[in-house]
């Protein structure tokens, strides 16, 4: 099992919802993740966290919600009875109920594109790249060094900006 | 089933992304990214949202499959082509002779080179420099104002520039909400390290990034700028050695500047004086800057003037003509640079050689083979005003909406109904058609092939995708089979005999010298594209522009000193709001791609004016509730949004669905670009049913055509 995580950088967002868009467009007008405005104006997606402890799939009385070789959590919708417990349980407000399939559905890391060896469409499309998709310890790796430069930053920028550029 | 993957260029903004459109047997299945082109614009083949619904526009219901004629005001019967044809050219040909300045031509920034490069040559060899575009009402500015300091107007610089600067100021522009994948640049060199300096009227997206926010009031850019400008020279903290050596007007600059004081700036603008030092030194000490702008800066009266004292900021600062730094105007559509440079514009012939220069009308005379007009034509608006006076008799345009686009909607309308003859081109039905005597369908952007300019003089390629529907035709056929009815059967470039888009380049690349080298063939092999000055074959194009000298007849910069002027209409007792337009990220211009976008539409279906807590309470509005903007000119009916993103005594009202109802046309006096970021307004709350009442006087953004029987 090649595991797989799906991390928002909420940090990079510019809310353009190309996100959304593409998500909308894959998932027959059903978005996975959408854009939420907070009171100050700035853009948070929200999506499924494929969390490890998914608490989902503990408390799915019909044994529905599955883990895939990615580590996507799966709802399968011929399982689901509908009961949204997912729902009560999701720390996200994840899971949406869906009246013409009549089970819940969320995002599945785009199981479709994965098949086909390609990244989930949101991560792949976002145009400020504050989507990243990949092997924990890509992803991790990639987090962990902005964050780096980060703090290298504010210390250049405490004595002047003639060193700035010149990092890395 | 003969599937195949074409490379295209998105048919929206300037940033001129790449893209394949998968399609069998002409008909289109889907699009894929561009991520296997090294070099193009949009890395890894990024799209944003409007990018990923290329189709959806190109498939509507509603486009336009047959040449139409006008029974009566927006009744149409279909025709075929060789009438249609027939009739434009018979009746271009008689106002021609009559007076060809009652012609009026409208280029467009929405279809390729070649086309817009053939309307220009129909609009002169029949005797008229009366032939303007969209660039009017967003870039004049720009082409104008670079042009007085630098000697050409365009970019300098290209998107890699801006990744590699040390400190981007963004002022009037949008960034991250009008060139998203763009707007990737500058997070990049943010990533880096790099200090980004905001300033707009609004607290935007692109605001959200800024190290410095600096919220000055619309119209209020020049007393910003200059500033900036005191407290760099204040400080001495411009470029002593550049300019000395590469700047002419240095003197007469500072002696300007001298009472623009922080704190009598402050004054002006609203922006605190601690925050205009902070950013003027944060600017000029970065080593590398580069300064981009938009709408914000060019659509004032005193847009000209912005332009030119941006560049002179630049060039104080000694950012030009270096990798890394440059001034970056970021053009609206992906190719209203190439309509520009192909003289779709009324006082230059392609290349910018001014019509007014005896010797550059003499080079075009002996390569068209005709007589040719020395006199500067009529800009849009100025058109507009001409008609009234009964100057103006006809209007042929390509792929243009002047109703809902330009400023002062009810006066064009009117201007429109006074028209004798107007032809419109354009792949769907839009307000503007409704005035049409002849409609010719044209075949959409991904239909056709040819070539675009985008805003970072990046000359690309664009491939057929998808066939026509109906009977709808490229650009660049139309326009060629006008010019051949009209009379014009020459051979090579004295007529309009062309077998395809490939040899209309050619023609550009024998007048042109910017774009001598950017052949048909090159263009085809290299989907990356060229950058523009390339002077041959083997020259592999220009990335920064103005290394050794300036363009100007000195080889010099010429700064600008400039007097602060505000806007043409300041609020009063009457008017007390300052009103301003902006736009949406999932919409474009005016609605006649997006509108049709099913799910653009959805995600973005209402435009929303943006308002103050404190004015909102003031006037007992909540968000939601139905307002009307009252101007000078007319009334517009919108639903507001409370928000702090705009100063108190602002509104921002997008202007996608016909806001320019109520928008100004004053006009700057050099660049001719209405003024429609800043004006007097109030805002009175409306009922619903108030509202909808209105909303009839509005001019539809996708109105229904009738089409009857003959």
């Amino acid at each position: 099992m090649t595991r797989r995580i799906l991390h928002v950088d909420y940090s990079l967002c510019i809310g353009c919802e190309t996100c959304e868009g593409v998500c909308d467009f894959i998932h027959g007008g059903r978005p996975n993740i959408k854009v939420y405005y907070t009171i100050t104006g700035i853009p948070v997606p929200i999506n499924c966290r494929h969390c490890e402890k998914a608490p989902c799939m503990d408390v799915c009385p019909a044994g529905a919600i599955y883990r895939d070789s990615d580590g996507a959590v799966i709802i399968n919708p011929n399982k689901c009875i509908g009961c949204l417990m997912c729902l009560a349980a999701c720390p996200f407000g994840v899971p949406t109920f869906d009246v013409k399939l009549k089970a819940v559905t969320k995002c599945d890391m785009c199981a479709d594109r994965r098949r086909l060896g390609t990244a989930p469409a949101c991560a792949e499309m976002c145009p400020a790249g504050a989507i990243f998709f990949g092997k924990p310890e890509e992803v991790e790796e990639k987090v962990r060094r902005r964050t780096a430069e980060k703090i290298a930053r504010e210390r250049l920028a405490a004595v002047n900006l003639e060193g700035v550029g010149r990092m890395l | 089933m003969d599937e195949k993957l074409v490379p295209v260029v998105c048919p929206y903004c300037g940033v001129g992304c790449r893209l394949y459109i998968r399609s069998s047997d002409g008909h289109p299945l889907g699009i894929e990214y561009a991520n296997d082109i090294p070099g193009i614009s949009n890395e890894n083949g990024k799209l944003c949202p409007k990018g990923n619904a290329v189709l959806e526009y190109v498939l509507a219901r509603d486009r336009l499959k047959k040449p139409l004629k006008a029974k009566e005001q927006g009744k149409f019967v279909e025709i075929s082509w060789s009438q249609a044809i027939k009739e434009v050219a018979e009746r271009l040909k008689e106002y021609s002779k009559d007076d060809p300045n009652s012609m009026m031509f409208f280029g467009s920034a929405k279809t390729f080179n070649e086309p817009n490069y053939l309307i220009q040559k129909l609009a002169r060899m029949l005797g008229t420099n009366n032939v303007d575009h969209c660039a009017r009402l967003c870039h004049a500015s720009t082409v104008s104002g670079l042009k007085a300091v630098f000697g050409a107007g365009a970019m300098t610089n290209t998107y890699r520039d801006i990744e590699e600067a040390n400190v981007i100021f963004i002022i009037g522009h949008n960034f991250a909400e009008t060139h998203p994948v763009g707007f990737r640049y500058v997070l990049k060199a943010k990533e880096r390290g790099a200090k980004v300096i905001v300033a707009d009227p609004r607290f935007t997206r692109t605001a959200w990034f800024a190290d410095i926010y600096l919220q000055h009031y619309p119209g209020t850019d020049i007393a910003l700028i200059n500033g900036l400008i005191h407290v760099i020279i204040e400080e001495r903290l411009y470029d002593e050695k550049f300019v000395r050596e590469r700047c002419t007007g240095f003197d007469e600059l500072a002696k300007t500047v001298e009472k623009f004081t922080p704190g009598y700036v402050e004054k002006i603008t609203g922006v605190p004086a601690d925050l205009i030092v902070q950013a003027a030194r944060t600017f000029a000490t970065g080593g590398k800057g580069v300064i981009t702008w938009a709408m914000g800066i060019t659509q004032h009266t005193h847009g000209h003037d912005n332009v030119r004292l941006l560049a002179t900021l630049s060039a104080i600062c000694g950012y030009q003509g270096r990798e890394g730094c440059g001034v970056s105007p970021m053009r609206g559509q992906n190719n209203v640079q190439g309509a520009c440079d192909l003289g779709v514009l009324p006082n230059v012939f392609p290349g910018y050689k001014a019509v007014s220069d005896p010797e550059g009308r003499k080079f075009f005379e002996e390569f068209w083979g005709t007589e040719l007009s020395g006199e500067v034509g009529l800009t849009v608006i100025e058109a507009a005003h001409a008609i009234e006076k009964g100057k103006v008799r006809a209007y042929y345009v390509m792929g243009e909406n002047p109703v809902i686009s330009d400023a002062n909607t009810n006066h064009v309308i009117k201007a429109l109904h006074k028209l004798e003859f107007m032809v419109v081109q354009d792949i769907v039905p839009t307000p503007t058609m409704e005035f049409a005597d002849i409609v010719l369908p044209a075949a959409a952007m991904l239909e056709n092939e040819g070539s675009l300019t985008n805003t970072e003089r990046r000359v690309q390629w664009s491939f057929q995708a998808i066939n026509p529907p109906g009977e709808a035709r490229p650009d660049w056929w139309i326009v060629s089979e006008i010019g051949k009815a009209a009379g014009f059967t020459g051979d090579g470039p004295k007529g309009f005999n062309y077998s395809g888009p490939e040899d209309i380049l050619r023609e550009v690349n024998a007048c042109t010298p910017q774009y001598r080298g950017i052949t048909p063939e090159r263009l085809k092999a290299n989907l990356a594209g060229i950058h523009w000055p390339c002077p041959s074959e083997d020259h592999p194009g220009t990335r920064v522009l103005y290394k050794e000298r300036f363009l100007t007849s000195d080889g010099k910069a010429h700064l600008a000193a400039v007097e602060y002027r505000g806007p043409a209409e300041t609020p009063d007792e009457d008017y007390p709001f300052l009103l301003t337009t902006v736009r949406y990220v999932g919409h474009y211009h005016t609605l006649t791609m997006t509108g049709r976008s099913r799910a653009l539409v959805k995600r973005w279906p209402e435009p929303l004016a943006e308002i103050h807590p404190e004015d909102a309470e003031r006037l007992g509005i909540k968000t939601g509730d139905w307002v009307k903007i009252v101007t000078r000119r007319g009334e517009y009916p919108i639903r507001a949004k409370v928000t702090r993103t705009v100063k108190k005594g602002v509104i921002a009202v997008p202007w996608h669905w016909g806001a320019n109802v109520v928008t100004n046309d004053a006009l700057d006096p050099v660049a001719k670009i209405p003024e429609t970021k800043a004006c007097a307004c109030k805002v009175v709350k409306i009922t619903e049913e108030e509202a909808r009442e209105l909303m009839k006087k509005v001019p539809p953004v996708i109105p229904e055509i009738e089409i009857v029987r003959g």
